[in-house]
């Protein structure tokens, strides 16, 4: 995509309530400095305080959406616009909320499967070793004493559950901030949906065939993804790629587990928060990420129902361009 | 910010600006060419610099470990005694003969009571108020457990008077049970209040919509049976709502006191009651027995 313009083309059409304030578009993070608002009024003189230019705005209301460019796989040609909320896409990085997830998700995530026998669970007869005198060595009782080689574990693991609890609504809000995170960087990449690498009809009818031994057709497969992570500078130098789909599309999986040093794909059922952030970019399918959205979202959606309806989440997704 | 592409691409639109700078009236600023190219920058995750909030969390107070912790000698539990050593009990009055042995324990806790949930009437009314429940239809079990007003399902709801003069509309209301002072205020305003039985487990079915909520009792006899069930069937009710068979909860449905929805099988001048009978002012029946002349007549013998 040729962004080479100062301000993408995408930035124009975006719906920003500033359209009153002023003709240029909102970019983020680009403020000019407003002599005539109080906090810069000392600077200037105060004879000329009545000549500044009245800028005052009305009141303040802040970009509601941020617009997302969906692309075609793996061309990357921008094939439609859409706006997502501020809400879904551009929240502030809280990183204490972001440790949160990631420990959530590591706690749930131990198998906690760690298991010693004590002296009593030990196999054997429980009778005294040798007589308690006369032997010159010293008293014994039984073989299953700790102290014993073969003995059963004092204060050994056992199994047991390390999960710890989370708040759905802190853990939802951290997942967006990751992908907002994501985006802000410029590292979320939004797919048009059915994102699949396709391989070549030769390959696949020989391998078909059987002809192609294993390491053969993985080596295949790993240069065929290389390929592509290598022209948009997505591989193991550029801090690998996650991939993301709705569910699993055999040529990009199996092309990137064999490429696995270049990065991941995952369904999107299986992304939590640290995969968001493992890699050094995230490319996701459209309907993925909507899913990834509506699932969690609890802070914005309401289970009350006023008049026979509740309060659901802000759009996800309004085409701005098709 | 639009998604980082790669700077190949960038690059050869650039070249190309460059290479025909003829071919454009307004050449392309330097800042321009320089914004759409991508600085090459370390890739260092954010997985290593996530922290939590400064003092979101307490460092753990290590006893016993040291004077310099201030927690060392003693370990916070002072000198000798029960205190030091394990612990004493909350109700431990210092050897003093407890009340519980000096005047043993008073009452029982009945395990076995019904629970209910409780409804007020100035939460209700404020739920009307609010939107979240349509006073225009029936309020029921459905429409409480659903709109939040009660939280969870317990073994029924009864309705309370607290907020009596808030209640501004008439409403039609089935719950299981009532305080008199509700029925009062329900039916002031012009409203309409039965009381009905439920079971916990009737509530989770009348939830999931496996039973119709109902305030007509079950006709009793074997010959309904196929009825009902053809009827239940058709509707596509798996289940029935069960009536009362404790005697207790049949006195309090069938009392039309407490607006129960089985006080329609009252006979005019009976009692609620299964087992005393309402007294009634008859005129006393006096026989007169009937003296038996004839044998007196067999033991005269003159």
């Amino acid at each position: 995509m040729a962004t080479a313009a100062p301000i993408p083309p995408i930035m124009t059409t975006l719906k920003s309530s500033s359209s009153k304030i002023s003709s240029e578009p909102w970019t983020p993070g680009t403020h000019t400095l407003d002599l005539s608002s109080s906090l810069f009024r000392h600077l200037v003189p105060s004879q000329l305080q009545s000549k500044i230019p009245s800028l005052t705005h009305g009141p303040w209301s802040p970009v509601s959406t941020v617009p997302v460019t969906i692309h075609a796989f793996p061309t990357l040609a921008p094939r439609s616009l859409e706006s997502y909320s501020t809400k879904h896409l551009y929240l502030p990085l809280r990183r204490d909320l972001l440790h949160l997830a990631v420990i959530y998700e590591a706690d749930a995530t131990r198998q906690g499967t760690a298991s010693t026998k004590t002296r009593w669970e030990v196999a054997g007869s429980h009778r005294k070793v040798h007589r308690q005198k006369g032997t010159g060595k010293a008293r014994v009782g039984t073989k299953q004493s700790p102290i014993r080689v073969g003995g059963g574990v004092s204060h050994g693991p056992k199994p047991r559950d390390f999960s710890t609890r989370l708040n759905r609504k802190v853990y939802d809000v951290a997942w967006r901030t990751a992908l907002s995170y994501r985006y802000r960087r410029g590292e979320l990449l939004v797919c048009e949906d059915g994102m699949d690498l396709a391989l070549p009809r030769d390959f696949t009818t020989l391998l078909r065939g059987g002809f192609v031994a294993d390491e053969l057709a993985a080596s295949y497969r790993r240069k065929w993804a290389e390929q592509i992570l290598f022209a948009n500078q997505w591989g193991k130098p550029d801090g690998r790629t996650l991939f993301v789909t709705g569910s699993r599309r055999p040529g990009l999986f199996d092309c990137m587990h064999d490429a696995g040093m270049h990065g991941r794909c995952l369904e999107v059922s299986d992304v939590d928060v640290k995969d968001l952030l493992e890699e050094g970019r995230v490319v996701v399918e459209r309907a993925a990420l909507r899913e990834m959205l509506e699932n969690h979202q609890s802070d914005l959606v309401s289970k009350i129902f006023i008049n026979g309806l509740s309060r659901s989440g802000p759009p996800i997704g309004e085409p701005l361009v098709a | 910010m639009p998604p980082r592409t790669s700077p190949l691409h960038v690059a050869a639109c650039c070249s190309r600006l460059l290479l025909r700078p003829a071919a454009n009236s307004h050449t392309p600023s330097l800042v321009s060419l320089f914004a759409g190219l991508t600085i090459g920058t370390r890739q260092a995750s954010i997985l290593a610099n996530l922290r939590d909030n400064k003092g979101a969390y307490q460092k753990r107070i290590r006893l016993g470990r040291g004077p310099s912790s201030g927690k060392g000698k003693t370990s916070g539990r002072g000198h000798k005694g029960q205190k030091q050593h394990g612990k004493v009990k909350p109700w431990f009055q210092g050897g003093q003969t407890p009340l519980v042995v000096q005047r043993g324990k008073m009452g029982f806790e009945n395990r076995r009571a019904p629970v209910m949930s409780k409804v007020n009437l100035d939460k209700l009314q404020e739920w009307i108020d609010a939107g979240r429940i349509d006073p225009t239809k029936r309020i029921t079990v459905k429409e409480l457990v659903e709109s939040r007003l009660v939280g969870s399902i317990k073994d029924g709801i009864k309705l309370l008077g607290r907020g009596k003069e808030e209640l501004r509309q008439p409403i039609d209301i089935l719950v299981s049970r009532a305080s008199t002072s509700a029925i009062g205020a329900v039916e002031g305003a012009g409203g309409k209040i039965v009381t009905r039985f439920y079971t916990k487990q009737s509530i989770r079915r009348i939830l999931e919509g496996k039973s119709e909520n109902t305030d007509k009792p079950l006709p009793v006899g074997a010959e309904h049976v196929p009825g009902v069930l053809a009827e239940m069937r058709s509707k596509g009710f798996p289940y029935r709502l069960p009536d009362p068979t404790s005697r207790r909860d049949i006195e309090y449905y069938r009392d039309p006191a407490h607006r129960g929805y089985l006080s329609h099988l009252l006979k005019p001048g009976e009692s609620p009651s299964l087992y005393f009978k309402v007294p009634t002012v008859s005129e006393r029946v006096v026989k007169k027995k009937k003296r038996p002349e004839q044998a007196k007549a067999a033991e005269t013998l003159w």
